[in-house]
């Protein structure tokens, strides 16, 4: 995920996206068709600015040097009704500093954010893995809300079974480093989970 | 003495604001401040001695601040060298460029028109260097305030608060670093300027010790103005540069000589960094005695221990992380 990401260089091979060869762009670059929500919700979002103005940050990733002025009443309105869709309570917290938010309402920021740009690819890394059980479930479920509705392309790596075999319509196994499983549609909605424990310990 | 400070204070504002963008809005501590304030220093006395005007001089010693900032930036960001080091390394380079631009270590002015000599004459000097001050502060503060307002401004307090997170919302990170660099040393220099022409010369030693004033007038604005509006935060800085220099002269006044005045900047920032740390202490006790008091009614030992605790991890946090999580 790093390497499609951008922070780690690939030793070899190629990555495209959006129909470019990116393999030796800088991650900014990528970042025109990319989002990614991190599994540190304090990475995803920057802590000393307010709700408002990481939304401003995500909604665009190009002209990010513009001389314009970026408050506008109209944008803040429509922040306000993107933010009422998570039901976190954070519609009223425009001008709040992020950093004074829980981890479930900086995760769900992070998803938001990661979504407005309407991305070509939405990768989210492990993005559940730091919250509690009760907010972990919200934040996935405010997750597929969202791809569905988008219709994005999105790839989730998950440490947790039941979350690979619920969500998605592609699965893919790895384990040290080989594809050990790859099963799509149909194939995928009759795998159990007790099939992959298995197949971890072979 | 009141009204010399105060206009001092108003020179030495722009440094003060330049170093606030490096160690608040970026989140580095630049030491190219000692280079980039002579630098400034030296660019306009020569170029007023060569027959420029002062007004190109002065925006002359701008330009070159903003050049130095860029070369620290380069260092830090495309050749990966700690910000710290790069830091040293400009500044020590700056040394010898300021020695050739100067000839000499120290350059007077001769009868060149300075800033203030286009004010009315019949002024007392205190007040032209006070109204000369004003004004550049003005302008300086007002377009660093339409600056925060853009999305280049957004951008750039974004890269210093999380680089990861920027560049992947497309910000070109590096990019962001050097300008930083870049207006924080114009402005340096651009102080630089300004003294010595309030004082008559460049001094290839007047760099010494900047950092350190930079620094404690940021926390002393702090201290005496708190806020998180871009605006609070600048008029912060006005405000710091002024009384840190209220603070030096009312030391001056009490019999200390000049050659003592670096060590007392030293100790003045030592204070001003724990001040706020000790005030930050006085305050969670006193809300914990209050929390305390109130349980003690209900007989509440377990949950007393567990505030105990809690408390205890927050007072961690010092000034000088003001910036990170």
């Amino acid at each position: 995920m790093n390497t499609i990401a951008g922070t780690l260089t690939a030793d070899a091979g190629e990555i495209d996206l959006a129909d470019r060869n990116v393999v030796k762009k800088p991650v900014s670059y990528r970042a025109r068709w990319m989002s990614r929500v991190f599994q540190d919700p304090k990475m995803g979002t920057a802590g000393d600015l307010s709700v408002a103005e990481n939304l401003v940050l995500a909604q665009s990733h190009t002209h990010t040097a513009s001389l314009r002025r970026y408050k506008k009443a109209d944008r803040w309105n429509r922040y306000q009704e993107l933010l009422k869709t998570l039901n976190m309570g954070l519609e009223d917290r425009l001008e709040t500093q992020v950093k004074y938010l829980s981890g479930g309402q900086r995760q769900a920021l992070s998803l938001l954010m990661a979504t407005l740009s309407k991305p070509k690819l939405l990768l989210l890394d492990e993005h559940t893995a730091a919250l509690d059980p009760k907010t972990s479930h919200d934040v996935m479920e405010i997750t597929q809300k969202i791809v569905t509705r988008e219709g994005l392309t999105t790839m989730m790596i998950t440490h947790k079974m039941s979350d690979a075999l619920k969500y998605g319509n592609r699965l893919i196994m790895v384990q040290d480093g080989q594809i050990k499983l790859d099963v799509s549609g149909e194939e995928k909605q009759n795998l159990k989970s007790e099939d992959l424990v298995n197949l971890f310990q072979d | 003495m009141l009204i010399s400070s105060l206009g001092q204070g108003l020179l030495w504002v722009p440094l003060v604001i330049g170093v606030f963008i490096t160690f608040r809005i970026l989140d580095i501590p630049d030491l190219t401040t000692e280079g980039s304030f002579p630098f400034g220093a030296a660019i306009t006395i020569s170029l007023m001695l060569h027959g420029q005007s002062t007004f190109v001089a002065t925006i002359a010693g701008f330009i070159a601040g903003c050049l130095a900032g860029i070369i620290t930036g380069i260092l830090d960001t495309k050749l990966r060298i700690p910000s710290l080091l790069a830091g040293i390394l400009t500044m020590t380079g700056l040394y010898s460029v300021n020695m050739h631009i100067m000839g000499k270590s120290n350059i007077p002015l001769l009868d060149q028109k300075v800033l203030t000599s286009y004010l009315p004459g019949n002024l007392d000097p205190d007040i032209q260097t006070i109204i000369a001050g004003l004004i550049i502060v003005s302008i300086v503060v007002a377009l660093l305030y339409s600056l925060f307002k853009t999305r280049l401004g957004l951008s750039l307090m974004a890269t210093g608060n999380n680089k990861a997170m920027s560049s992947a919302n497309g910000i070109k990170t590096d990019r962001m670093i050097i300008f930083g660099y870049m207006i924080s040393n114009g402005l340096i220099a651009l102080s630089g300027s300004l003294i010595a022409q309030s004082n008559g010369y460049a001094d290839i030693g007047m760099g010494i010790g900047t950092i350190v004033i930079g620094l404690a007038s940021v926390l002393v604005g702090e201290i005496f103005l708190r806020g998180r509006s871009i605006i609070v935060r600048l008029l912060a800085m006005v405000f710091g540069a002024i009384i840190y220099r209220l603070l030096l002269t009312v030391a001056m006044g009490l019999g200390f000589p000049p050659d003592d005045l670096k060590i007392l900047s030293a100790v003045i920032l030592v204070i001003v960094i724990c001040v706020p740390i000790i005030q930050n202490r006085i305050k969670t006790k006193r809300q914990l005695k209050q929390y305390l008091s109130q349980l003690a009614e209900g007989e509440n030992y377990e949950q007393r221990d567990e505030i105990r605790n809690i408390s205890s991890q927050k007072l961690t946090k010092g000034i000088l992380s003001g910036n990170r999580e």
